[in-house]
Protein backbone atom coordinates (compact mmCIF):
# COMPACT_ATOMS: atom_id res chain seq x y z
CA UNK A 1 0.00 0.00 0.00
CA UNK A 2 1.21 3.65 -0.73
CA UNK A 3 1.00 4.48 3.21
CA UNK A 4 3.63 1.71 3.38
CA UNK A 5 5.50 2.69 0.53
CA UNK A 6 5.64 6.43 1.55
CA UNK A 7 4.05 7.51 4.27
CA UNK A 8 3.00 11.27 4.91
CA UNK A 9 4.34 13.20 7.80
CA UNK A 10 1.61 13.31 8.84
CA UNK A 11 1.03 9.25 9.28
CA UNK A 12 4.24 9.12 10.62
CA UNK A 13 3.32 11.17 13.55
CA UNK A 14 0.46 8.94 13.79
CA UNK A 15 2.58 5.86 13.68
CA UNK A 16 5.03 6.80 16.32
CA UNK A 17 2.38 8.46 18.46
CA UNK A 18 0.73 4.87 18.37
CA UNK A 19 3.78 2.77 19.38
CA UNK A 20 4.18 5.53 22.25
CA UNK A 21 0.69 5.33 23.61
CA UNK A 22 0.83 1.51 23.17
CA UNK A 23 4.02 1.34 25.04
CA UNK A 24 2.13 3.46 27.67
CA UNK A 25 -0.82 1.06 28.10
CA UNK A 26 1.43 -1.84 28.64
CA UNK A 27 3.01 0.01 32.01
CA UNK A 28 1.85 -1.85 35.26
CA UNK A 29 0.84 1.81 36.74
CA UNK A 30 -1.36 2.20 33.87
CA UNK A 31 -3.25 -0.95 34.52
CA UNK A 32 -3.49 -0.03 38.27
CA UNK A 33 -5.03 3.11 37.07
CA UNK A 34 -7.64 1.87 34.77
CA UNK A 35 -8.36 -0.67 37.58
CA UNK A 36 -9.09 2.02 39.78
CA UNK A 37 -11.06 3.65 37.45
CA UNK A 38 -13.10 0.63 36.31
CA UNK A 39 -13.96 0.56 40.26
CA UNK A 40 -15.36 4.21 41.02
CA UNK A 41 -17.32 4.20 38.09
CA UNK A 42 -18.84 0.41 39.35
CA UNK A 43 -19.36 2.09 42.25
CA UNK A 44 -20.82 5.56 40.89
CA UNK A 45 -23.14 3.53 38.49
CA UNK A 46 -24.61 1.21 41.15
CA UNK A 47 -25.36 4.62 43.68
CA UNK A 48 -27.01 6.12 41.00
CA UNK A 49 -29.10 2.68 39.81
CA UNK A 50 -29.72 2.53 43.39
CA UNK A 51 -31.10 5.46 44.08
CA UNK A 52 -33.08 5.77 40.95
CA UNK A 53 -35.02 2.17 41.58
CA UNK A 54 -35.38 3.85 45.67
CA UNK A 55 -37.04 6.67 44.01
CA UNK A 56 -39.87 4.01 41.60
CA UNK A 57 -40.27 2.08 44.47
CA UNK A 58 -41.25 5.27 46.36
CA UNK A 59 -43.89 6.17 43.87
CA UNK A 60 -44.80 2.66 43.91
CA UNK A 61 -43.71 1.93 40.55
CA UNK A 62 -41.94 -1.39 39.35
CA UNK A 63 -38.00 -0.70 39.40
CA UNK A 64 -35.24 -2.72 37.36
CA UNK A 65 -34.56 -4.25 41.11
CA UNK A 66 -38.39 -5.92 40.94
CA UNK A 67 -38.10 -6.62 37.11
CA UNK A 68 -34.87 -8.83 37.83
CA UNK A 69 -36.61 -10.50 40.51
CA UNK A 70 -39.07 -11.44 38.24
CA UNK A 71 -37.13 -12.00 35.34
CA UNK A 72 -35.50 -14.43 37.30
CA UNK A 73 -38.54 -16.57 38.40
CA UNK A 74 -39.45 -16.62 34.48
CA UNK A 75 -35.82 -18.28 34.20
CA UNK A 76 -36.47 -20.40 36.93
CA UNK A 77 -39.67 -22.03 35.49
CA UNK A 78 -38.17 -22.36 32.12
CA UNK A 79 -35.12 -24.28 33.69
CA UNK A 80 -37.58 -26.81 35.31
CA UNK A 81 -39.42 -26.84 31.72
CA UNK A 82 -36.27 -27.28 29.99
CA UNK A 83 -35.25 -30.26 31.81
CA UNK A 84 -39.01 -31.66 31.59
CA UNK A 85 -38.36 -31.55 27.90
CA UNK A 86 -35.33 -33.28 27.73
CA UNK A 87 -36.70 -36.09 30.01
CA UNK A 88 -39.68 -36.01 27.72
CA UNK A 89 -37.41 -36.26 24.30
CA UNK A 90 -35.76 -39.18 26.31
CA UNK A 91 -38.70 -40.85 26.67
CA UNK A 92 -39.59 -40.73 23.13
CA UNK A 93 -36.85 -41.67 21.88
CA UNK A 94 -36.64 -44.80 23.75
CA UNK A 95 -39.89 -45.37 23.16
CA UNK A 96 -39.26 -45.03 18.98
CA UNK A 97 -36.21 -48.05 20.01
CA UNK A 98 -38.39 -50.41 22.01
CA UNK A 99 -40.83 -50.12 18.79
CA UNK A 100 -38.10 -50.46 16.26
CA UNK A 101 -37.17 -53.42 18.16
CA UNK A 102 -40.68 -55.18 17.79
CA UNK A 103 -41.24 -53.75 14.19
CA UNK A 104 -38.11 -53.64 12.15
CA UNK A 105 -38.48 -50.73 10.24
CA UNK A 106 -36.01 -48.17 8.35
CA UNK A 107 -34.75 -45.62 10.75
CA UNK A 108 -35.80 -42.00 10.57
CA UNK A 109 -33.58 -39.69 12.70
CA UNK A 110 -34.97 -38.46 15.95
CA UNK A 111 -36.77 -34.90 15.16
CA UNK A 112 -37.53 -32.37 17.94
CA UNK A 113 -41.01 -32.91 19.77
CA UNK A 114 -43.84 -30.53 18.78
CA UNK A 115 -43.71 -29.25 22.04
CA UNK A 116 -39.84 -28.30 21.35
CA UNK A 117 -40.46 -27.00 18.39
CA UNK A 118 -43.07 -24.83 19.65
CA UNK A 119 -40.84 -23.81 22.45
CA UNK A 120 -38.37 -22.81 20.26
CA UNK A 121 -40.71 -20.75 17.88
CA UNK A 122 -42.18 -18.89 20.59
CA UNK A 123 -45.94 -20.58 20.13
CA UNK A 124 -47.64 -21.05 22.74
CA UNK A 125 -48.35 -25.24 23.50
CA UNK A 126 -52.06 -25.89 23.66
CA UNK A 127 -53.17 -28.52 25.72
CA UNK A 128 -56.32 -29.94 25.95
CA UNK A 129 -59.04 -29.12 28.40
CA UNK A 130 -59.78 -31.59 31.20
CA UNK A 131 -63.07 -32.95 31.02
CA UNK A 132 -65.90 -31.03 33.43
CA UNK A 133 -66.57 -32.85 36.14
CA UNK B 1 -4.44 13.60 -7.33
CA UNK B 2 -3.58 17.12 -6.74
CA UNK B 3 -4.02 19.62 -3.92
CA UNK B 4 -6.31 21.44 -5.80
CA UNK B 5 -8.66 18.45 -7.16
CA UNK B 6 -8.08 17.30 -3.19
CA UNK B 7 -9.33 20.46 -2.10
CA UNK B 8 -11.75 20.87 -4.15
CA UNK B 9 -13.17 16.94 -3.29
CA UNK B 10 -12.88 17.61 0.42
CA UNK B 11 -16.70 18.95 0.75
CA UNK B 12 -18.21 15.82 -0.68
CA UNK B 13 -15.65 13.52 0.37
CA UNK B 14 -16.64 14.88 4.17
CA UNK B 15 -20.03 14.52 3.52
CA UNK B 16 -19.93 10.87 2.39
CA UNK B 17 -17.77 10.12 5.45
CA UNK B 18 -20.24 11.73 7.93
CA UNK B 19 -23.01 9.35 6.31
CA UNK B 20 -21.03 6.20 6.72
CA UNK B 21 -20.39 6.57 9.88
CA UNK B 22 -24.02 7.83 10.63
CA UNK B 23 -25.80 5.06 9.01
CA UNK B 24 -23.63 2.56 10.36
CA UNK B 25 -26.38 0.82 12.74
CA UNK B 26 -28.46 0.45 9.45
CA UNK B 27 -25.93 -2.12 7.36
CA UNK B 28 -27.54 -5.56 7.64
CA UNK B 29 -25.57 -8.41 9.16
CA UNK B 30 -25.95 -11.82 9.64
CA UNK B 31 -28.15 -12.35 6.46
CA UNK B 32 -28.25 -16.27 5.62
CA UNK B 33 -31.08 -17.51 6.34
CA UNK B 34 -31.57 -19.47 9.02
CA UNK B 35 -34.23 -21.58 11.23
CA UNK B 36 -34.32 -21.69 15.10
CA UNK B 37 -33.84 -25.25 16.16
CA UNK B 38 -34.38 -24.84 19.95
CA UNK B 39 -33.81 -21.95 22.85
CA UNK B 40 -33.44 -22.05 26.72
CA UNK B 41 -33.29 -18.13 28.74
CA UNK B 42 -31.39 -16.08 26.28
CA UNK B 43 -29.60 -18.78 24.61
CA UNK B 44 -30.51 -19.49 20.73
CA UNK B 45 -29.67 -22.43 18.64
CA UNK B 46 -29.83 -21.91 14.92
CA UNK B 47 -29.33 -23.86 11.55
CA UNK B 48 -28.62 -22.47 8.42
CA UNK B 49 -30.98 -23.36 5.80
CA UNK B 50 -28.40 -25.44 3.07
CA UNK B 51 -29.76 -27.79 0.32
CA UNK B 52 -26.04 -28.94 -0.58
CA UNK B 53 -25.29 -30.60 2.65
CA UNK B 54 -22.79 -33.17 1.57
CA UNK B 55 -20.58 -34.40 4.84
CA UNK B 56 -22.26 -36.04 7.51
CA UNK B 57 -20.56 -34.09 10.67
CA UNK B 58 -22.09 -31.08 11.46
CA UNK B 59 -20.58 -28.05 12.75
CA UNK B 60 -21.74 -25.86 15.64
CA UNK B 61 -20.28 -22.77 15.79
CA UNK B 62 -19.63 -21.04 19.38
CA UNK B 63 -18.56 -17.26 19.70
CA UNK B 64 -17.66 -15.35 22.58
CA UNK B 65 -19.59 -13.93 25.05
CA UNK B 66 -19.03 -10.35 24.88
CA UNK B 67 -19.57 -9.91 20.91
CA UNK B 68 -22.65 -10.99 18.88
CA UNK B 69 -21.64 -14.29 16.82
CA UNK B 70 -22.84 -12.53 13.45
CA UNK B 71 -18.90 -12.05 12.67
CA UNK B 72 -19.99 -15.72 11.45
CA UNK B 73 -21.71 -14.32 9.00
CA UNK B 74 -20.76 -10.85 8.45
CA UNK B 75 -22.41 -9.80 5.34
CA UNK B 76 -23.20 -11.54 1.70
CA UNK B 77 -20.04 -12.90 0.17
CA UNK B 78 -17.80 -11.94 3.11
CA UNK B 79 -19.81 -14.80 5.02
CA UNK B 80 -17.84 -17.97 6.77
CA UNK B 81 -20.81 -19.22 7.32
CA UNK B 82 -22.22 -19.12 3.65
CA UNK B 83 -18.23 -20.60 2.69
CA UNK B 84 -18.83 -23.03 5.04
CA UNK B 85 -22.57 -24.31 3.47
CA UNK B 86 -21.16 -23.50 0.09
CA UNK B 87 -18.45 -26.30 0.74
CA UNK B 88 -21.19 -29.03 1.76
CA UNK B 89 -21.52 -28.70 5.76
CA UNK B 90 -24.79 -28.57 7.74
CA UNK B 91 -23.78 -25.21 10.02
CA UNK B 92 -25.73 -24.56 13.37
CA UNK B 93 -24.38 -21.65 15.48
CA UNK B 94 -24.86 -21.01 19.30
CA UNK B 95 -26.06 -17.39 20.22
CA UNK B 96 -25.56 -16.17 23.71
CA UNK B 97 -28.25 -13.72 23.52
CA UNK B 98 -28.27 -10.81 25.29
CA UNK B 99 -28.23 -10.83 29.03
CA UNK B 100 -29.44 -9.02 31.56
CA UNK B 101 -29.28 -8.48 35.57
CA UNK B 102 -31.45 -11.04 35.82
CA UNK B 103 -28.75 -13.15 33.99
CA UNK B 104 -26.22 -12.06 36.60
CA UNK B 105 -25.94 -15.57 37.97
CA UNK B 106 -24.96 -17.15 34.47
CA UNK B 107 -21.54 -18.49 35.34
CA UNK B 108 -18.89 -20.80 33.04
CA UNK B 109 -20.28 -23.92 34.24
CA UNK B 110 -24.13 -22.73 33.67
CA UNK B 111 -22.58 -21.83 29.39
CA UNK B 112 -20.91 -25.24 29.13
CA UNK B 113 -22.64 -27.42 31.26
CA UNK B 114 -25.77 -26.38 30.39
CA UNK B 115 -26.15 -24.00 27.58
CA UNK B 116 -23.54 -25.62 25.42
CA UNK B 117 -24.39 -28.94 26.40
CA UNK B 118 -27.95 -29.01 25.68
CA UNK B 119 -26.81 -27.26 22.15
CA UNK B 120 -24.55 -29.82 21.48
CA UNK B 121 -27.44 -32.35 21.96
CA UNK B 122 -30.50 -30.52 20.27
CA UNK B 123 -27.95 -30.43 17.28
CA UNK B 124 -27.57 -34.13 17.35
CA UNK B 125 -30.48 -34.38 17.32
CA UNK B 126 -31.78 -32.14 14.52
CA UNK B 127 -29.79 -33.82 12.41
CA UNK B 128 -29.69 -37.35 13.40
CA UNK B 129 -25.78 -38.10 13.94
CA UNK B 130 -24.15 -38.68 16.93
CA UNK B 131 -21.16 -36.63 16.20
CA UNK B 132 -20.21 -33.08 15.54
CA UNK B 133 -17.62 -30.70 15.09
CA UNK B 134 -17.18 -27.77 17.78
CA UNK B 135 -15.80 -24.74 16.56
CA UNK B 136 -15.01 -22.08 18.78
CA UNK B 137 -13.84 -18.51 18.56
CA UNK B 138 -12.03 -16.46 21.05
CA UNK B 139 -13.61 -17.24 24.52
CA UNK B 140 -16.69 -19.34 22.42
CA UNK B 141 -12.92 -21.18 21.62
CA UNK B 142 -12.10 -21.77 25.43
CA UNK B 143 -15.58 -22.80 26.32
CA UNK B 144 -15.22 -25.72 23.54
CA UNK B 145 -12.22 -26.49 24.62
CA UNK B 146 -13.49 -26.81 28.46
CA UNK B 147 -16.41 -28.81 26.96
CA UNK B 148 -14.08 -31.40 25.23
CA UNK B 149 -11.98 -31.95 28.13
CA UNK B 150 -15.41 -32.71 30.06
CA UNK B 151 -16.82 -34.73 27.41
CA UNK B 152 -13.37 -36.37 26.19
CA UNK B 153 -16.07 -39.76 25.01
CA UNK B 154 -18.62 -36.92 23.84
CA UNK B 155 -20.44 -36.48 20.75
CA UNK B 156 -17.44 -34.07 19.73
CA UNK B 157 -15.33 -35.50 16.64
CA UNK B 158 -13.37 -32.41 15.83
CA UNK B 159 -12.32 -29.26 17.79
CA UNK B 160 -11.51 -25.88 16.06
CA UNK B 161 -9.96 -22.95 18.28
CA UNK B 162 -9.93 -20.02 16.41
CA UNK B 163 -7.72 -17.18 18.93
CA UNK B 164 -8.74 -18.96 21.69
CA UNK B 165 -7.27 -17.66 25.09
CA UNK B 166 -5.68 -20.68 26.91
CA UNK B 167 -3.14 -19.14 29.48
CA UNK B 168 -3.48 -15.41 28.72
CA UNK B 169 -1.50 -14.43 31.72
CA UNK B 170 1.04 -12.86 30.14
CA UNK B 171 -0.89 -10.78 27.79
CA UNK B 172 -1.53 -6.81 27.77
CA UNK B 173 -4.66 -7.44 29.08
CA UNK B 174 -3.60 -9.74 32.05
CA UNK B 175 -1.07 -6.72 32.88
CA UNK B 176 -4.88 -4.78 33.53
CA UNK B 177 -6.92 -7.13 34.96
CA UNK B 178 -4.40 -9.87 36.30
CA UNK B 179 -3.03 -7.96 39.32
CA UNK B 180 -4.18 -7.17 42.68
CA UNK B 181 -5.07 -3.86 42.71
CA UNK B 182 -8.32 -4.87 40.13
CA UNK B 183 -10.90 -5.92 42.51
CA UNK B 184 -13.04 -8.21 40.41
CA UNK B 185 -15.12 -9.10 42.68
CA UNK B 186 -16.04 -5.45 43.59
CA UNK B 187 -16.83 -4.84 39.59
CA UNK B 188 -19.18 -7.91 39.43
CA UNK B 189 -21.10 -7.78 41.77
CA UNK B 190 -21.83 -3.39 41.76
CA UNK B 191 -22.76 -4.07 37.89
CA UNK B 192 -24.11 -7.61 38.06
CA UNK B 193 -23.86 -7.23 34.36
CA UNK B 194 -20.52 -5.74 33.68
CA UNK B 195 -21.47 -3.50 30.09
CA UNK B 196 -20.23 -4.67 26.93
CA UNK B 197 -19.40 -1.18 26.20
CA UNK B 198 -16.78 -0.73 28.99
CA UNK B 199 -15.01 -4.23 27.55
CA UNK B 200 -15.18 -2.68 24.19
CA UNK B 201 -13.84 0.38 25.54
CA UNK B 202 -11.13 -1.74 27.16
CA UNK B 203 -10.13 -3.40 24.08
CA UNK B 204 -9.66 -0.65 21.84
CA UNK B 205 -7.29 0.78 24.68
CA UNK B 206 -4.96 -1.69 23.78
CA UNK B 207 -4.30 0.06 20.28
CA UNK B 208 -5.56 3.55 20.95
CA UNK B 209 -4.62 5.14 18.20
CA UNK B 210 -5.12 2.62 15.65
CA UNK B 211 -8.32 2.30 16.76
CA UNK B 212 -9.64 5.87 17.98
CA UNK B 213 -7.53 7.26 14.81
CA UNK B 214 -6.02 5.51 11.87
CA UNK B 215 -9.22 3.52 11.10
CA UNK B 216 -11.31 6.84 10.91
CA UNK B 217 -8.33 8.63 9.07
CA UNK B 218 -7.96 5.53 6.20
CA UNK B 219 -12.18 5.44 5.86
CA UNK B 220 -11.79 9.26 4.75
CA UNK B 221 -8.52 8.83 2.74
CA UNK B 222 -10.08 5.75 1.17
CA UNK B 223 -13.21 8.29 0.39
CA UNK B 224 -11.10 10.84 -0.74
CA UNK B 225 -9.58 8.35 -3.24
CA UNK B 226 -12.62 7.64 -5.03
CA UNK B 227 -13.35 4.48 -3.47
CA UNK B 228 -16.24 2.97 -1.74
CA UNK B 229 -15.65 1.75 1.37
CA UNK B 230 -19.35 1.47 2.70
CA UNK B 231 -20.27 -1.94 2.14
CA UNK B 232 -16.95 -3.13 3.75
CA UNK B 233 -16.54 -1.32 6.68
CA UNK B 234 -20.22 -0.67 7.79
CA UNK B 235 -20.70 -4.44 8.66
CA UNK B 236 -17.77 -4.65 10.89
CA UNK B 237 -18.39 -1.06 12.29
CA UNK B 238 -22.13 -2.38 13.21
CA UNK B 239 -20.70 -5.89 14.91
CA UNK B 240 -17.82 -4.04 16.90
CA UNK B 241 -19.97 -2.01 17.98
CA UNK B 242 -22.52 -4.19 19.34
CA UNK B 243 -21.47 -5.52 22.51
CA UNK B 244 -23.50 -7.62 25.01
CA UNK B 245 -23.01 -7.36 28.98
CA UNK B 246 -20.67 -9.93 30.54
CA UNK B 247 -22.91 -11.38 32.74
CA UNK B 248 -20.99 -10.80 36.68
CA UNK B 249 -20.64 -14.38 37.48
CA UNK B 250 -18.91 -15.24 34.12
CA UNK B 251 -16.97 -12.34 34.30
CA UNK B 252 -15.76 -13.38 37.95
CA UNK B 253 -14.75 -16.27 36.67
CA UNK B 254 -13.64 -15.72 33.57
CA UNK B 255 -11.23 -12.84 35.21
CA UNK B 256 -9.92 -14.90 38.19
CA UNK B 257 -9.43 -18.18 36.84
CA UNK B 258 -7.85 -17.21 33.38
CA UNK B 259 -5.97 -13.85 34.45
CA UNK B 260 -5.42 -13.91 38.11
CA UNK B 261 -5.03 -17.51 39.08
CA UNK B 262 -3.90 -19.11 35.26
CA UNK B 263 -6.16 -22.14 36.56
CA UNK B 264 -7.29 -23.80 33.01
CA UNK B 265 -3.76 -24.82 32.39
CA UNK B 266 -2.98 -26.01 35.79
CA UNK B 267 -5.94 -28.05 35.83
CA UNK B 268 -7.53 -25.85 38.69
CA UNK B 269 -10.60 -25.18 37.06
CA UNK B 270 -13.68 -27.02 38.47
CA UNK B 271 -17.06 -26.72 37.12
CA UNK B 272 -19.90 -28.58 39.17
CA UNK B 273 -17.55 -30.80 40.73
CA UNK B 274 -16.01 -32.33 37.90
CA UNK B 275 -12.32 -30.72 37.23
CA UNK B 276 -11.39 -29.58 34.12
CA UNK B 277 -8.19 -31.29 32.87
CA UNK B 278 -7.31 -30.26 29.45
CA UNK B 279 -5.11 -33.59 29.05
CA UNK B 280 -8.03 -35.40 28.74
CA UNK B 281 -9.26 -33.73 24.99
CA UNK B 282 -8.83 -36.41 22.74
CA UNK B 283 -10.16 -34.61 19.67
CA UNK B 284 -8.99 -34.35 16.52
CA UNK B 285 -7.89 -30.85 17.06
CA UNK B 286 -7.57 -27.97 14.95
CA UNK B 287 -5.84 -24.95 16.95
CA UNK B 288 -5.28 -21.51 14.37
CA UNK B 289 -3.44 -18.76 15.82
CA UNK B 290 -3.21 -14.73 14.90
CA UNK B 291 0.81 -13.24 14.56
CA UNK B 292 -0.86 -9.97 15.19
CA UNK B 293 -3.35 -10.78 18.11
CA UNK B 294 -3.07 -8.61 20.68
CA UNK B 295 -6.40 -9.88 22.20
CA UNK B 296 -5.57 -13.43 22.66
CA UNK B 297 -1.67 -13.85 21.45
CA UNK B 298 -0.55 -17.12 20.53
CA UNK B 299 2.06 -17.82 23.37
CA UNK B 300 -1.64 -17.29 25.15
CA UNK B 301 -2.75 -20.14 23.10
CA UNK B 302 -0.06 -22.50 21.82
CA UNK B 303 0.19 -24.34 25.27
CA UNK B 304 -2.53 -26.10 24.74
CA UNK B 305 -0.85 -28.24 21.89
CA UNK B 306 1.09 -30.11 24.78
CA UNK B 307 -1.24 -30.10 27.22
CA UNK B 308 -4.13 -32.61 25.07
CA UNK B 309 -3.76 -35.96 24.86
CA UNK B 310 -5.24 -35.75 20.64
CA UNK B 311 -3.52 -37.62 18.14
CA UNK B 312 -4.84 -35.68 15.57
CA UNK B 313 -3.21 -31.72 16.18
CA UNK B 314 -2.81 -29.00 13.97
CA UNK B 315 -1.72 -25.14 14.77
CA UNK B 316 -1.90 -22.80 11.63
CA UNK B 317 -0.12 -19.38 12.69
CA UNK B 318 -1.12 -17.26 9.91
CA UNK B 319 -1.01 -13.43 9.78
CA UNK B 320 -3.45 -11.48 10.80
CA UNK B 321 -5.49 -10.04 14.01
CA UNK B 322 -8.01 -11.31 16.59
CA UNK B 323 -10.79 -10.97 14.57
CA UNK B 324 -9.08 -9.67 11.19
CA UNK B 325 -7.99 -13.19 10.23
CA UNK B 326 -11.42 -14.67 9.54
CA UNK B 327 -13.40 -11.77 8.99
CA UNK B 328 -10.90 -9.79 6.99
CA UNK B 329 -10.78 -9.20 3.73
CA UNK B 330 -8.27 -11.74 2.89
CA UNK B 331 -9.77 -14.62 4.82
CA UNK B 332 -11.87 -15.69 2.39
CA UNK B 333 -8.84 -16.59 0.17
CA UNK B 334 -6.80 -17.96 2.87
CA UNK B 335 -7.37 -19.53 6.18
CA UNK B 336 -11.19 -20.03 5.19
CA UNK B 337 -9.95 -22.70 2.73
CA UNK B 338 -7.48 -24.05 5.06
CA UNK B 339 -10.27 -24.36 7.52
CA UNK B 340 -12.83 -25.96 5.00
CA UNK B 341 -9.45 -28.84 3.59
CA UNK B 342 -9.44 -29.85 7.71
CA UNK B 343 -12.64 -30.12 8.31
CA UNK B 344 -13.72 -31.80 4.90
CA UNK B 345 -10.76 -34.65 5.50
CA UNK B 346 -12.85 -35.17 9.09
CA UNK B 347 -16.46 -35.10 8.81
CA UNK B 348 -17.93 -37.84 6.76
CA UNK B 349 -17.88 -41.77 8.49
Amino acid sequence: MAEHSNPSPYEQAESRAARALEQLVAKPSFGVLLAQTAENVAAITRIGSDLADLVLRNLRIAGRADITRLARQLHRTEDKLELVLQEVEHLSDELARTSMTRTPVARTPPAASPARAAKANGARVERPKAAAP
Amino acid sequence: MSTLQTLAKLPSATAEFANVILTVPDARIGQTPRDTVWTHRNTTLYRYRSDQREHTVPILLVFALINRPEIFDLRPGNSFVEFLLASGFDVFLVDWGVPDEADADMGLAEFICDELHWAVRETLRACGTDELTLLGWCIGGTLCAIYCALHPAGAVRNAVLLTTPIEPNRSLYASWVGHDEFDVELIAERYRVVPGSGIDWANKLMKPVTNYLTTYRRLFQSILGGNDPRLGYQGMAKWVADNPPFPGKAYREWITWMYQENKLVTGGVYLRGQRVDLAQIEQNLLVVTADGDHIAPPAGTIPILELVASEDVTHLERQGGHIGLMAGSKAKQEIWPELADWLRERSDN
